[in-house]
């Protein structure tokens, strides 16, 4: 590798800048590195026989509606006609119909997330994190009209 | 009796430095490997939204799932720099959330073109018994920025079951321990 002996070699090598360079690339790597953030992801998994389909006569569902407004920049969300304030609430909210659901016999009711698309993204992926807490695992996102095309 | 003198040795203490040079080499290895690779994907940079109850991410165990990664990101189309973003507030504005795979941007119709190529490397051998025709064994995994529009992952999830793709992953990132 690097060096040799003098007596071998007529034209030693000086490893020093070598060495400095090699310092100047581990400076230059451990700056750059960025420790990844432990992640994960939630299944997802699209539903294979039906599509977007309008609201269910009788609806078997436990449905979170979240609405944007755009003057506070804040995301409101709605359990039925109840306005949900905190995350607490909610959980206790969701907890409720489903415990109603699991005594009716229908555990598997979904919990649907009714957002508008303007809400951020955390905003529902906050929702998911308080179903999945309560360890009810069928959740769906409402999607709009679909395009034809 | 001749007395040996004893040879004069010259000893030139030098430090070895090749194991360290070796060293080095093993620390810039390590760095660059350990170095998150997937970032790199990333036209721009995007920040999970957290969620204590996400399971670690199988992604990497999993052998044989084909995974496409699809990031929805802020990064305006004109290069511009967006003052709502930059302090921390939802910006809405039209051409500012792009959706990347791999680092090419993609706009609504391109999308469902490369969601389409994605799914056709992957499809299942048998029809499915309940959408009566065949899917894509691909999985989709979302990576959006906790900002991002809510309509836009929707319009993603849309394509992908245009066009057979219904296995559908979003990701969301683990809050740090409380006191780090």
């Amino acid at each position: 590798m690097a060096g040799g002996s003098s007596e071998d070699n007529p034209v030693p090598i000086n490893v020093v800048p070598m060495v400095d360079v090699i310092f100047c690339l581990c400076v230059f790597f451990m700056c750059s590195f960025k420790f990844k953030q432990l992640e994960g992801a939630f299944n997802s998994w699209l539903p294979k026989n039906k599509g977007t389909q309008g609201i269910p006569e009788e609806p078997k569902e436990i449905r979170i509606a979240m609405f944007w407004e755009p003057e506070t920049q804040k995301v409101r969300r709605q359990f039925g006609q109840r306005i949900v304030e905190d995350d607490a609430e909610l959980t206790q909210l969701i907890k409720s119909a489903h415990d109603d659901w699991v005594l009716k016999n229908k555990p598997d009711v979904p919990v649907i997330i009714d957002g508008d698309p303007r809400i951020p993204w955390k905003s529902v992926i906050g929702v998911v994190n308080i179903t999945k807490a309560l360890a009810i695992d069928n959740i769906e996102f409402a999607l709009g009209a679909m395009d034809k095309k | 009796m001749s007395r040996h003198k004893k040879p004069e040795v010259e000893e030139s203490i030098s430090p070895n430095l090749i194991p360290m040079i070796d060293i080095m080499f093993l620390l810039l290895l390590f760095f660059m490997l350990g170095a998150d690779m997937s970032q790199r994907e990333l036209a721009g940079e995007l920040v999970l939204p957290e969620a204590a109850q996400v399971p670690e991410s199988k992604t990497d165990k999993d052998e044989g799932v084909q995974y496409t990664t699809i990031n929805i990101h802020h990064d305006p189309e004109d290069g511009s720099p967006c003052a709502v973003n930059a302090n921390g507030g939802i910006c809405r504005e039209d051409g500012h959330w792009q959706w990347s795979i791999r680092a090419k941007n993609f706009n609504k119709n391109t999308l469902k073109e490369q969601l389409q190529i994605e799914a056709e490397m992957n499809m299942e051998t048998v029809p499915d018994p309940v959408a009566k025709k065949l899917l894509s064994a691909r999985n989709v995994l979302i990576r959006a920025d906790s900002a991002a529009p809510f309509g836009d992952i929707q319009k993603v999830i849309e394509l992908c079951g245009l066009v057979g793709i219904y296995k559908i992953e979003v990701a969301a990132a683990r809050p740090a321990p409380e006191g780090k």
